[in-house]
């Protein structure tokens, strides 16, 4: 099949953009994401503006089918509510949106991942109560790790982000492993895909660890276990991501640019 | 994004005797009876009425098609009683489930939520509790206090009527009250709005403040225009309740001989046919 001058890859594009790529690839028209502000929200717009004009895209602050022509400065921006479906009130969202598991995707990033998708943006360090960094805190994370029917993560990844245990388990991502979702009691799948700078990690279905999946364009995966904080598991069937076409860069570009 | 649209008829096509069916507005006010007159004119039966009861529930229990009813209240507002539930609900065949209003939005959230049960205090201490034996108290893990659980009344479908709508299911209500038409959504599988009129999307958003868009599209299946759609409850701003009328059919439902004539005149055929007799029925008043 003849590439269309729209699937061409693209020739110069930088590790970011391809991470937002393969962020927003992931994502299925006409589902409902709930979005984080940040690397999640570059990748869903852009997916709302490429394969998924129909992505209904939830932010915390209550604006559900959310159509911003920028990225959102924060989930209070007045062009969420503006171009939202409806605007509701914040419990709303979490007692009626978020709990019920009506919401398909949690699209969330993190300070800290580890080797089983727990999430920690709480703080850095050994010591709770005297830490190296003080991180912004928990958000709504935890209950979108919870109760989304699936969570995907998108973060770059090196040693320090990439750890083998959290210093804090903010979000509960596969516990220590298989049965501790099941064991809480919390109803969604869990974070089912992490997106990085790097590469693809999905979890074992049978440990529960994060593997690595797909490595991006011109990635070795030695690079990538040099920024991965435990021994990583590489799939037997390591793919590796198609590069990003024009059209995905022409809008991601245009997007950030509306955003500056 | 996917267009909705579709006909009073076919909404009640996708119900199924039996089926536990949530109606919203409140009293006479703001009733899906659209979607109601589809429902007498169709075979359907046995169902479950949830309802902040008013004349969807008389007009229902009249054509035979509650089983059983779950309600805080029935009444038409200006008419405290609305003589078909009263037959009804005295001649005994109805199987009720009588809550009060606070009950029946605890048990919509519960279901919205998705939880088994959420904790209220309206009900402890009244005979609610000694009618309805499966409704259990829970004391409260902190200091003790025992409030009664309620369970979540889970709907098969949901029926509301609002002022606007667009074809992908966002829906806006113009009047002062939203009532409890988002909660029945929420607690339902299958969702319905009638509405005054489709608009655009863009439409909707002008035509008040975001808070107004009561229903959004992940919420609703289908919708239905049909303008006149709450007659003869209110439907402010673009009208009021239809007193006359109302009192028309107070006056008919409790003369069992007058009956007949009432159905014939105006619930024998189709919306189409229903909104011309109305306005017939005006003219020659």
């Amino acid at each position: 099949m003849s590439q269309t001058a729209s699937a061409r890859p693209a020739a110069g594009y930088t590790t970011d953009e391809m991470m937002s790529v393969a962020a927003a690839r992931a994502l299925r028209d006409g589902t409902s994401c709930f979005v984080g502000i940040g690397l999640p929200s570059t990748a869903a717009n852009l997916a709302r503006r490429t394969h998924a004009p129909n992505l209904v895209l939830i932010y915390e602050s209550g604006c559900l089918g959310a159509k911003p022509d920028r990225l959102p400065l924060s989930i209070g921006d007045g062009v969420l509510a503006d171009t939202a479906d409806a605007v509701i009130g914040v419990p709303e969202v979490f007692n009626y949106w978020l709990q019920p598991g009506r919401i398909d995707v949690g699209f969330l990033s993190a300070a800290q991942l580890d080797r089983f998708g727990n999430i920690n943006t709480t703080v850095i360090g050994d010591d709770y109560a005297d830490p190296t960094v003080r991180l912004p805190g928990a958000g709504g994370a935890p209950e979108i790790a919870a109760s989304c029917r699936e969570v995907f993560v998108v973060v770059r990844q090196s040693r320090r982000s990439f750890v083998e245990r959290v210093d804090f388990v903010t979000s509960v991502g596969h516990g220590r492993g298989p049965g501790d979702r099941e064991r809480l009691g919390l109803p969604g799948a869990g974070p089912v895909l992490v997106i990085t700078d790097l590469g693809v990690l999905r979890p074992d279905p049978h440990t529960r660890e994060l593997v690595l999946t797909d490595v991006h364009p011109g990635v070795e995966v030695d690079a990538v276990r040099a920024a991965t904080g435990w021994d990583l598991t590489v799939a037997d069937d390591l793919g590796r991501t198609p590069e990003p076409t024009e059209r995905e860069l022409t809008a991601l570009r245009a997007l950030t640019a509306a955003s500056a | 994004m996917r267009d909705k649209r579709m006909t009073a008829d076919e909404v009640v096509a996708e119900l199924a005797d039996g089926m536990t069916v949530g109606i919203g507005g409140w009293g006479s006010r703001r009733k899906p009876m659209a979607l109601v007159r589809a429902i007498l004119r169709s075979p359907l039966r046995d169902l479950t009425v949830v309802s902040y009861g008013g004349p969807d529930v008389g007009l229902l229990c009249a054509a035979g098609k509650v089983r059983e009813l779950v309600y805080g209240f029935v009444s038409l507002d200006s008419i405290p009683y609305d003589p078909w539930f009263r037959r009804a609900r005295e001649s005994g065949e109805l199987r009720v489930r009588e809550l009060d209003e606070g009950m029946l939005q605890c048990g919509l959230r519960a279901a919205g939520h998705r939880l088994p049960f959420l904790p209220i205090r309206a009900g402890l201490g009244s005979d609610v509790l000694r009618v309805n034996p499966d409704l259990r108290t829970v004391r409260s893990p902190y200091d003790g206090e025992e409030v009664l659980a309620m369970p979540p009344l889970r709907l098969d479908a949901a029926l509301v009527h609002l002022n606007r709508a667009d074809r992908h299911g966002n829906a806006q209500y113009l009047g002062p009250d939203p009532y409890f038409d988002d909660l029945f959504c929420l607690a339902a599988d299958r969702r319905y709005v009638s509405c005054e009129r489709i608009v655009d999307t863009a439409e909707l958003t002008a035509g008040g403040p975001a808070q107004s868009l009561l229903l959004n599209r992940m919420m609703v299946e289908g919708v239905v225009e049909t303008p006149g759609g709450a007659h003869f409850t209110s439907c402010v701003p673009d009208y009021g309740r239809d007193e006359a009328f109302q009192r028309r059919y107070a006056d008919a439902a409790a003369d069992p001989d007058q009956w007949p004539s009432f159905v014939d005149q105006f619930l024998s055929g189709t919306e189409t046919d229903y909104q011309a007799a109305v306005n017939a029925a005006r003219v020659g008043a």
